[in-house]
């Protein structure tokens, strides 16, 4: 790896970092997936395997060490590896759209899942339940904003690749 | 209408159904407040592993653990720091057998007592049967 590939990775994870918190305040809505399918699909699943390790990191760093912050370190780079794995299925935003939506959906599912190790399937049982509703917005609103966003974000993210890497 | 617009305007809709359906039949019903927190009672002697989800008004966890006393089976003991739990799940601790109930707000050890823990909106408080 050299350090032009180092440098960039984290700029990739600062603006990931800055892109959640500037949404923070609005309850599961977030461009946080877009940004990992952006990155994934220009960047590929190395550097955005690294971005997610980086960016879960991050989070600890933020708000200090919990359980759900070591579901991050599963779901993001699951995403990452979904999102390598389609890359040359999905041939419109349509489908990545459809991706970031069947994530959301499940988000809560996942989290649930990784809860269930440290505090029994009850408890992830009723976070799971709990939590419904705001999977249904999580995934609804991350295919809005893929479906609006993702071609212009590649678009320019390629632009800037090209720039970047000269060639 | 662009096919996009068409297309976000019927997720939305979808969207709109499911969460209704959501909230009527699957939603945790509780009493009507602007905090929803969960009590975590846990005592592995017991094989007691129990938790409770609550919509509450109440500023600290001692008001809703009074509230809830007979369904949550608490156990209040006045001590020169202030009311402490020496009750869950109706089992009241043993100091015999040096045990008390540890309080965690969402994985980390409370630092003071049920008095001054205010109640936030989505904190998990966990009560678990410990020995010091």
């Amino acid at each position: 790896m050299k350090i032009r590939d180092i440098a960039l990775i984290g700029i990739l994870s600062a603006i990931m970092t800055a892109g959640k918190l500037v949404l923070s305040f609005i309850p599961n809505i977030e461009i946080v997936t877009l940004l990992f399918i952006v990155y994934t699909v220009t960047f590929g699943v190395k550097k955005g395997l690294l971005i997610s390790l980086i960016f879960s990191t991050t989070e600890i760093f933020l708000y200090g060490f919990s359980t759900w912050l070591l579901g991050y370190y599963i779901v993001w780079p699951l995403l990452v590896i979904f999102t390598g794995l389609m890359n040359k299925r999905i041939k419109s935003e349509y489908g990545y759209a459809t991706l970031g939506a069947i994530f959301g959906y499940t988000f809560g599912a996942l989290f649930a899942v990784v809860e269930s190790f440290f505090y029994g399937p009850a408890y992830g049982w009723a976070y799971w339940i709990r939590g419904i509703g705001f999977d249904l917005v999580h995934g609804t609103s991350n295919f809005i904003i893929i479906l609006i966003l993702y071609k212009p974000m590649i678009h320019m993210l390629n632009r800037l690749k090209k720039t970047y890497y000269g060639t | 209408m662009n096919k996009k617009v068409i297309t976000i305007l019927a997720v939305v809709v979808i969207a709109i159904v499911l969460l209704t359906a959501y909230k009527t039949f699957l939603s945790p019903k509780g009493e009507e407040g602007s905090k929803e927190v969960t009590i975590h009672i846990v005592n592995k002697n017991e094989n007691i592993d129990e938790t409770f989800t609550y919509k509450t008004d109440h500023e600290y966890l001692l008001q809703l653990l009074e509230e809830k006393q007979e369904e949550l089976g608490v156990t209040l003991e006045e001590t020169e720091y202030g009311p402490m739990v020496t009750g869950m799940a109706n089992y009241v601790v043993d100091p015999a057998k040096q045990e008390f109930f540890l309080i965690s707000i969402n994985g980390e050890d409370a630092m003071t007592g049920v008095a001054e823990i205010p109640l936030k909106d989505k904190d998990v408080y966990k009560f678990e049967l410990t020995n010091y």
